[in-house]
């Protein structure tokens, strides 16, 4: 597979450390969570497996094209809504997750509004780019700041103040059953690979899925994930873990780097994070962007030869967002997210079945 | 026939004295000459037409010699021969024939030092004024068959000539379209310059372009090193400079002596380029929001030690940011147009200024002294001139966000400044990537 394949689904499963994955996870640290994770890895990779392949038997194509040439069309537009729907929320819990982290531990003298509209001014703007000017400028941001995050992970898992003694307790809870939300939310850890709705357009070529491929998203899986989990309760202990809102940025508020500018991790954890923030926030951003592209026109609306349908959907962005910006608190973003996650155990199926049907009728049109 | 083109081209060149009509005749012989001679070598034209004239048997023997000669060039309308005159040849009138030849007199073909981009072990020397001798000097140096020169002019009224060179098996087609499409949608009256001649070129409108998307040097080891790479060079009359295009954003931080350096002394130079950069564009947008909106982010020490050297400043950190900065552009723009002899005060007295003088009547700290000269040396670092312009202005509007926003607002600007230039194209060249997705794919197609 292209590295841009793994960027992809690099980029979710990082951005999500920073989101609500690591609260679900740890508030069942009683009630099952390492059988959900188990669970989760492994039916992660199976949506991965299926989804890729389906993607790689029609390169350079997007799922509306697909849909264009197979569907009637009230289907593609009430299916494609869904979708947009999809992506643009996942975009926006990011984005609202982050922006108050970053008030809180960053800068309190933003507003909640003023941090947002920040972040979607900029992103905005970015999510018109083509798919393969998203993905270079995703590679740049990504390899640019991977390397700090390695190294904070590095700091923790080197840390003397990992107490591996809580990690051991924490895995003594693997005889619990499974729950639903934990192991939804350790699936979604995979589904960025649900991108290529709109990326495979860039994969023009063909590419190929095996198992070296699989084997590799899964270690790097279950690598985040463990880390995702254990590392908080390592720092903070698996009783008082409970009362804490924000594990990891407590987690790296934890380590120190002594001989640094910055003495303090949090700092540059929550700057990095921003930019993985930004760049996840841009994936699904510009996956809706290509979305509405498919079903509206945009060279139509024009006054004076400039296109103006882009302004009329970067306006709708950050009106819809500058709004729940002023609803929403904490919490309800926080419940919000957790309904979010569990949202997929429906859209994932009806996405498959749904290419099922375009793969059947895509090969019966072939033999007629 | 014969007669009216004379007249015609008299009252073209009407009242220029320099047109100069000379008789040539003995014996049976007979023939005109024609030039404009302050554009001829007088000496050449002695001793390649006279001389001949007077020790040939005939008039036949005369032509003959003549249509041997290499410098003879051929012609079709009047025009030709009027464009022809004016660009330095001769007119023979022989037998109720015209006969063209270029001995063009030219003062400006001798090679300069470098003194843009120099280099210690690189060559010293840069290309002439003259375009002849510089795609001579690019053929001497990049011997290829397939090395393709192709002049023509530009300018309404300079007529410029121009020539691009490139070497067919290697570019890319499209590119090679793009450029001379727009080469020859250009409407200009005047254009002098390559540096002038890049402003037309760019895809950009005037207020829309900033970074450059063409590269300017005077290298000829650049200009080489860029043919070899499938680039394409466009060089003017009357300028040591070419342009390279496509130029992407990694060709302005890389300087001809990389290659000619080991491998790890040429990784720690560039590396060192590179960190340069960095520093010259986040470093006075770092300091505004650090010391503005979150000190707590740097170790206590260094926090201490900010705030203790800011003691007695009496204005906020972006204010003093910008006054040092607006006084070290005015010195380095100062230190360029200055003649040599004088930019050596500009420097002393704009030193002792920003430097010991500004933190003792305490307009400024000691620290921020530091870091504008820290941003000032890296910017130099940067090897193509018309980059570091670019970066000196765009730090600009990362202080601008850093003072409003903080250090989000510093991130989020430079996000938004590699998006910007992620999606700049050089003819159709992404301008900014990490690595060429698509290259192996590419080497099959062409």
């Amino acid at each position: 597979m292209s590295r841009f394949y793994y960027y992809l689904i690099l980029i979710n499963m990082i951005a999500n450390i920073i989101a609500s994955v690591p609260v679900i996870l740890i508030q069942y640290r009683k009630n099952g969570v390492i059988l959900s994770m188990i669970l989760g890895i492994i039916v992660g990779l199976i949506i991965v497996y299926l989804i890729t392949n389906f993607f790689n038997s029609y390169p350079g194509k997007s799922l509306p094209d697909l849909l264009k040439a197979t569907m009637p069309k009230w289907f593609n537009i009430f299916f494609t809504f869904v979708l947009i729907g999809v992506w643009f929320f996942a975009g926006l819990i990011t984005l609202i997750t982050f922006t108050i982290l970053l008030i809180h531990f960053l800068a309190p003298e933003m507003t909640h509004l003023m941090g947002t509209l920040l972040i979607v001014f900029f992103m905005a703007f970015g999510c018109f780019m083509k798919a393969d000017k998203v993905l270079y400028t995703v590679e740049i941001i990504f390899v640019l700041t991977l390397p700090m995050l390695l190294f904070i992970f590095f700091k923790a898992y080197t840390n003397e103040q990992m107490e591996w003694d809580y990690v051991k307790v924490a895995i003594t809870y693997i005889n619990t059953m499974p729950r639903f939300l934990p192991f939804m939310s350790s699936v979604f850890l995979f589904l960025g690979v649900l991108n290529l709705v709109i990326f495979n357009q860039f994969f023009t070529t063909k590419q190929s899925i095996g198992w070296k491929q699989i084997t590799f998203i899964g270690i790097l899986g279950t690598v985040v994930l463990f880390t995702t989990y254990f590392i908080p309760i390592g720092f903070n202990g698996f009783e008082n873990i409970e009362s804490i809102m924000y594990p990891w940025v407590s987690t790296s508020d934890s380590m120190r780097i002594r001989y640094g500018f910055i003495e303090r991790v949090v700092f540059v954890f929550l700057l990095f994070y921003l930019a993985i923030s930004c760049i996840s926030l841009l994936i699904h951003w510009h996956v809706v962007v290509e979305l509405l592209k498919s079903i509206f026109n945009f060279n139509k609306l024009k006054i004076k030869n400039v296109k103006i349908t882009p302004f009329i959907v970067i306006i709708a962005f950050i009106t819809i967002t500058a709004i729940t910006v002023i609803l929403i608190d904490e919490l309800q973003i926080y419940y919000f997210t957790t309904y979010y996650y569990l949202h997929f155990a429906i859209s994932v199926p009806s996405l498959l079945i749904v290419m099922w049907m375009i793969k059947r009728r895509l090969k019966n049109a072939k033999k007629t | 026939m014969f007669k009216d083109t004379i007249e015609w081209i008299t009252q073209q060149i009407d009242s220029s004295n320099e047109f100069i009509k000379k008789t040539l005749e003995i014996d049976k012989k007979l023939s005109f000459i024609y030039f404009i001679n302050s554009l001829v070598d007088s000496e050449m034209i002695q001793k390649i037409i006279i001389k001949p004239f007077f020790e040939l048997p005939s008039d036949d023997h005369f032509e003959a010699y003549l249509l041997s000669l290499p410098q003879q060039t051929n012609f079709k309308t009047n025009e030709d021969i009027l464009a022809n005159l004016l660009s330095g040849c001769v007119l023979i009138a022989i037998k109720d024939k015209f006969l063209l030849v270029d001995l063009k007199k030219s003062h400006v073909d001798q090679v300069q030092p470098i003194n843009i981009e120099p280099t210690i072990l690189g060559s010293q020397f840069s290309l002439s004024e003259d375009l002849q001798t510089n795609i001579n000097i690019i053929r001497n140096y990049y011997q290829q068959p397939n090395l393709t020169v192709e002049t023509s002019t530009i300018g309404k009224i300079n007529k410029q000539q121009y020539a691009l060179v490139y070497d067919r098996e290697k570019i890319k087609k499209d590119v090679l379209k793009k450029l001379k499409k727009r080469l020859s949608e250009i409407d200009k009256q005047l254009i002098q310059t390559p540096a002038q001649l890049i402003n037309y070129i760019n895809n950009k409108g005037k207020w829309t372009s900033y970074f450059p998307t063409t590269l300017l040097t005077e290298r000829s080891d650049r200009i080489i090193y860029n043919l070899a790479g499938g680039k394409i060079v466009v060089m003017m009359e009357g300028s040591p400079n070419a342009i390279i295009a496509p130029a992407v954003f990694f060709d302005f931080l890389v300087t001809m002596e990389d290659n000619y350096h080991s491998f790890w002394i040429s990784t720690f130079l560039r590396s060192l380029r590179y960190v340069g950069l960095v520093i010259c564009i986040l470093l006075p947008g770092l300091y505004v929001a650090v010391s503005s909106y979150s000190p707590e982010v740097l170790r206590v020490e260094l926090a201490l030690t900010i705030a203790g050297s800011r003691v007695g400043v009496p204005y906020p950190p972006f204010i003093e940011v910008l006054f040092m900065l607006f006084f070290m552009e005015l010195l380095v723009e100062a230190s360029i147009r200055l003649p040599k002899a004088m930019s050596a005060t500009a420097t002393t007295v704009g030193g002792l200024i920003l430097g010991q003088a500004a933190t003792e009547a305490a307009l400024t700290s000691n620290i921020m002294i530091i870091i504008i000269s820290a941003v000032a040396i890296s910017t130099f670092v940067i090897p193509i001139n018309e980059m570091s312009f670019a970066v000196r202005t765009v730090r600009l509007v990362l202080i601008i966000f850093s003072t409003i926003f903080g250090l989000a607002g510093l991130v989020l600007a430079t996000i938004g400044l590699i998006m910007y230039l992620v999606n700049l194209t050089s003819f159709g060249e992404p301008y900014l990537r990490l690595y060429n997705y698509r290259r192996k794919e590419n080497e099959g197609t062409l």
